[in-house]
């Protein structure tokens, strides 16, 4: 009589424990976690490389070549300088800064956000995987748009 | 043992994913476009064996397929930045290049004349004792100077100047 609740906790531990393996093991899960952890890398890169001391490493081949700024020229700057508060230098850099910005915040909370739905609503994960596409879709052509009509204005 | 079979390639088919989405995003950046070709390629090697790896083991290729379409439409685009650049270039060079040279070289020409004109010489020779000092001036303000003053002068007498060259 003593040894049935042992028992049926033991069981109840392996349930969860097996529960959560098969959860980290979702692909799309592990696509959120991976797609966070590259915007958390931006945002780091953003952080760490100063706008003052303009020591970026990455620079714009585009304007390598040609000898001409283009349209995302300043966008590094125009992210740390909006990671600092400072909105108006942040326009300046890049006019399009702010909305790249918004898309790639946007798109790690919706990561944290649509796991936790996949994880809490098991009934319901195909259909939040197609808002997620579309919803993301949406998204990233209002914040890109200005660099694709670029391309097919000039390709 | 079923389980790892009907798994297989699906790993790939998320690291493809993963990519393919990454080179996306770079690829319509112009800054980074032209770089996202090799990520692009990397992303369609990915795709294609695990494509292969699900085929062999008949598991699901939703995940796969998407990872190749997202990398092969990335790659296409930022193959098109090439494009843009030598489009961009060309126009740009028709266009300012032969403006801009021009007046770069007028601006040189403008400044040379201009320090020309306010140069100082100064040539000291020295040999023992001796020592020679000629200091020629051709600022324009000190020849005009000079002229006003030789034309507020006396006219009445008889004032030959003679310049040689």
């Amino acid at each position: 009589m003593q040894i049935q609740p042992v028992m049926s906790a033991s069981l109840s531990q392996n349930r969860t424990t097996i529960s959560t393996k098969a959860g980290l093991t979702e692909p799309y899960l592990i696509f959120n976690i991976s797609l966070a952890g590259v915007i958390m890398l931006i945002m780091i890169y953003s952080g760490i490389f100063s706008p003052d001391k303009n020591d970026y490493p990455v620079v714009c081949i585009h304007e390598k070549i040609t000898g001409e700024p283009c349209v995302s020229c300043g966008l590094s700057h125009s992210f740390s300088l909006i990671l600092r508060g400072r909105i108006d230098e942040a326009y300046q850099w890049n006019q399009n800064g702010m909305r790249i910005f918004i898309f790639f915040a946007a798109q790690f909370l919706m990561r944290i956000l649509f796991s936790g739905a996949y994880l809490n609503h098991p009934d319901s994960r195909k259909q939040l995987i197609y808002y997620d596409i579309t919803g993301s879709s949406l998204l990233f052509l209002t914040a890109f748009m200005p660099f694709l009509i670029y391309i097919f204005k000039f390709s | 043992m079923e389980e790892a079979k009907s798994n297989s390639g699906q790993n790939l088919g998320i690291a493809a994913l993963i990519t393919g989405i990454i080179t996306f995003v770079m690829a319509v950046i112009p800054c980074v476009g032209m770089i996202a070709i090799i990520p692009g390629i990397i992303t369609i090697v990915l795709a294609a064996v695990g494509l292969s790896q699900a085929q062999r083991s008949d598991s699901p290729r939703g995940v796969i397929m998407a990872g190749l379409i997202i990398g092969i439409v990335a790659t296409l685009i930022s193959f098109s930045q090439y494009f843009v650049v030598g489009k961009f270039a060309r126009n740009f060079e028709s266009d300012k290049w032969p403006e801009k040279i021009e007046n770069i070289v007028n601006d040189v020409q403008e400044n040379v004349v201009r320090d020309l004109e306010d140069a100082n010489v100064s040539i000291k020779v020295e040999d023992g004792d001796d020592t020679v000092e000629i200091n020629v001036g051709t600022n324009k303000s000190d020849k005009e100077k000079t002229l006003e003053e030789l034309e507020g002068a006396d006219t009445t007498s008889n004032v030959s100047i003679t310049v040689t060259k």
